[in-house]
C-alpha cells in the first residue's frame, strides 16, 4: 500500500517532470512560429515518449550521487529493510513530494527551474530529516565527479555558462553569415533547422529524465521485496514512466514556455536554431562524457546566449535574474519540503498512516496550485502574447507624499 | 576540492564539443541558406537583381546534407548509448561499440 503511493507520486513528479520542461525543448519554436503552440508540445511529447523507451541503460543508482540509501550495486541499504523497507519508502516518498510541491509552485510563477535539481534536493532534505547529515553524499570519495557538490552544484554554475558561449557564438555566426539575405530565405530556413534541433533536445530529455523516475520507481519496489533484478527494470515501470513524462509534456508548462520564449529575450528564427543546437550539442557532448547536468540550465543559459550574439538585441536581464535566483533555491527549497514531509510521515509513526498523510498534503498542495494558476490562465491562446515586465507601481518621491 | 578539478575537466571538453557541433553546424546551416540565396539569385540575395547560380543550389543542398549528417550522428549518439553502446570515433568514421 505505502508501495503504490510511492509509484504513483513517482509517476506524479514525472508527470510534472515533463510539463515543466516542454519549455526547454519548445519555447523557441513556439516564440518564432515555427510550429503552432499545439503541434509544438505533441511533436515534443511523442519524441519524450520515443526517447523514455530508448533509455533502457538501467538508472537504478541515480541517487547515489547525492544521498546514500542504496549500496554501489543498486541495491537498498539493508539497514533500511527492517519493516518491510517502510524506513526508506517514506525518504523516498517525502523527498518526491519534496520534489513536486517544488516543481508546481516554480511553473506556478512562470520560473523554469530544474526537476532534477527539485528530485535531488527532496531527496536530500528527506534523507537528513530521516539518516541524518551523514547520510547524504557531500563531496564524493574524491575518484570521480560525484556528491552534491560534483554532480548537481558544479553542473548548475557551469552548464548555463558554456551554453550561453556556443549559443552566442552560434548566433554571431549566422547573422555574419547570412548578412544581406532576403529575410524570407533565412527565416523559413531557419525555422525548419530550429524544428530540427528542438526535436533532438526533446528526444534526449526524455532518455535522461524518465530515467531518473525509473530508477526510484525500481529502488521502491525492491526495498518493498516486489523486485530483486538490480539490472533490469520492470518493462510496466518503463511504459508507466514514459506515459507520465510524455502526457506531462504534451499538457505543456505554458507559463514557463512563455517566459523562456518570450520573457528572456526577443526570438528570432536564427536565433532559435542557435540556440536549441547549442542546447542539443551541449546536453549530448556532456551525457557522452558523463557530465551529468540540468536541461533546464542549458536551455536557459542557450537562449540568454542567443541574445547576447545576435547585434542589438535585448536581452531582459531582471528575468533572467529572477531565474537564477530560483535555480538557487531549488535544491535547498525542495530539500526543506522533503524534511518536513518525512518529520510529519515519522510523527505519525513511520507507517501506512503517515504515508497516507504525506500524500493527502500533496494532493492539497497541488489542488490549492491549481486553482491559483486559473486567476490567470496561460495557454496556448496567449503564449505568445507581447511580454509586459511586471514594473511595481511608481513610487512617488519622499518629498510629494503628503 | 578534487571535484572542481574534475568538473573543469569536464567542462572545456563539453565546450570544446558544443562549439563544434553547437555553433559549427548551425554556421553550416546558415551557409548553406546563403549559397541557396545566391543560387535563386534575384531579389534573394543580398546585391538585388543579381543571376541565378544553378551551382548555388547545388552547393547549398550539399551544406545542408552535412548538417544532416551531424544531427544523424547525434540521433545515433542517444540511440547506442540508450542500448548499452558507444560511438567510437577512433577510426575517424564513427562506428557503434560496445560500451
Amino acid at each position: 500500500m505505502i508501495l503504490a503511493l510511492v509509484v504513483v507520486t513517482a509517476l506524479g513528479f514525472d508527470f510534472t517532470n515533463g510539463f515543466h520542461d516542454t519549455a526547454n525543448a519548445m519555447a523557441t519554436s513556439i516564440a518564432t512560429k515555427a510550429l503552432r503552440p499545439k503541434v509544438a508540445v505533441a511533436l515534443s511529447g511523442i519524441l519524450n515518449l520515443v526517447g523514455a523507451f530508448l533509455s533502457v541503460e538501467v538508472a537504478l543508482t541515480v541517487s547515489n550521487a547525492v544521498v546514500k540509501i542504496q549500496s554501489s550495486n543498486g541495491a537498498p541499504k539493508p539497514e533500511l529493510l527492517a519493516d518491510g523497507g517502510s524506513a526508506l519508502l517514506l525518504i523516498v516518498l517525502a523527498g518526491l513530494v519534496g520534489g513536486i510541491v517544488w516543481n508546481l509552485l516554480t511553473w506556478l510563477l512562470g520560473l523554469p527551474s530544474s526537476s532534477s535539481h527539485a528530485l535531488f534536493g527532496g531527496l536530500i532534505g528527506a534523507t537528513i530529516a530521516g539518516l541524518g547529515w551523514t547520510g547524504v553524499n557531500w563531496n564524493g570519495d574524491g575518484s570521480k565527479l560525484d556528491g552534491v557538490v560534483g554532480k548537481v552544484i558544479l553542473p548548475a554554475l557551469l552548464s548555463p555558462v558554456i551554453a550561453g558561449v556556443v549559443a552566442a557564438a552560434g548566433t554571431w555566426l549566422i547573422y555574419r553569415i547570412t548578412v544581406g539575405v532576403a529575410k524570407r530565405f533565412t527565416d523559413n530556413g531557419f525555422r525548419w533547422g530550429q524544428i530540427g534541433s528542438a526535436s533532438l533536445v526533446s528526444l534526449a530529455h526524455g532518455t535522461n529524465d524518465a530515467q531518473k523516475t525509473m530508477g526510484v520507481i525500481t529502488l521502491a519496489l525492491i526495498a518493498a521485496g516486489d523486485w530483486t533484478d538490480t539490472k533490469s527494470i520492470p518493462f510496466w515501470v518503463k511504459a508507466a514512466c514514459a506515459l507520465a513524462i510524455a502526457a506531462g509534456t504534451y499538457l505543456g508548462g505554458w507559463r514557463i514556455i512563455r517566459t523562456l520564449g518570450k520573457g528572456l529575450v526577443e526570438i528570432s528564427p536564427p536565433q532559435g536554431m542557435a540556440a536549441e543546437s547549442a542546447s542539443a550539442a551541449v546536453i549530448l557532448a556532456s551525457s557522452h562524457l558523463g557530465f551529468a547536468l540540468s536541461t533546464t540550465h542549458v536551455a536557459t543559459g542557450s537562449i540568454l546566449g542567443s541574445g547576447v550574439g545576435k547585434p542589438g538585441a535585448q536581452v531582459r536581464w531582471r528575468v533572467a535574474g529572477r531565474m537564477v535566483a530560483a535555480w538557487l533555491i531549488t535544491l535547498p527549497a525542495a530539500a526543506v519540503v522533503g524534511a518536513v514531509m518525512w518529520w510529519i510521515g515519522h510523527l505519525l509513526g513511520d507507517g501506512l498512516g503517515g504515508s497516507i498523510a504525506v500524500f493527502v498534503i500533496l494532493l492539497a498542495f497541488a489542488t490549492y496550485m491549481f486553482l491559483r494558476s486559473r486567476r490567470t490562465p496561460v495557454d496556448h491562446n496567449n503564449v505568445n502574447d507581447e511580454w509586459e515586465d511586471a514594473r511595481p507601481a511608481e513610487r512617488e518621491p519622499a518629498g510629494v507624499a503628503s | 576540492m578534487h571535484n572542481l578539478g574534475f568538473a573543469l575537466e569536464g567542462a572545456w571538453k563539453v565546450l570544446a564539443a558544443g562549439l563544434i557541433l553547437g555553433a559549427g553546424l548551425p554556421a553550416l546551416f546558415a551557409l548553406g541558406i546563403r549559397t541557396l540565396a545566391w543560387g535563386d539569385g534575384g531579389s534573394a540575395e543580398a546585391t538585388a537583381g543579381a543571376a541565378p547560380h544553378a551551382l548555388g543550389k547545388v552547393l547549398g543542398w550539399v551544406l545542408f546534407a552535412i548538417v544532416l549528417l551531424g544531427v544523424v550522428l547525434g540521433i545515433t549518439f542517444i540511440v547506442a548509448s540508450g542500448l548499452g553502446k558507444a560511438l567510437s570515433f577512433e577510426h575517424v568514421f564513427p562506428t557503434i561499440v560496445d560500451k
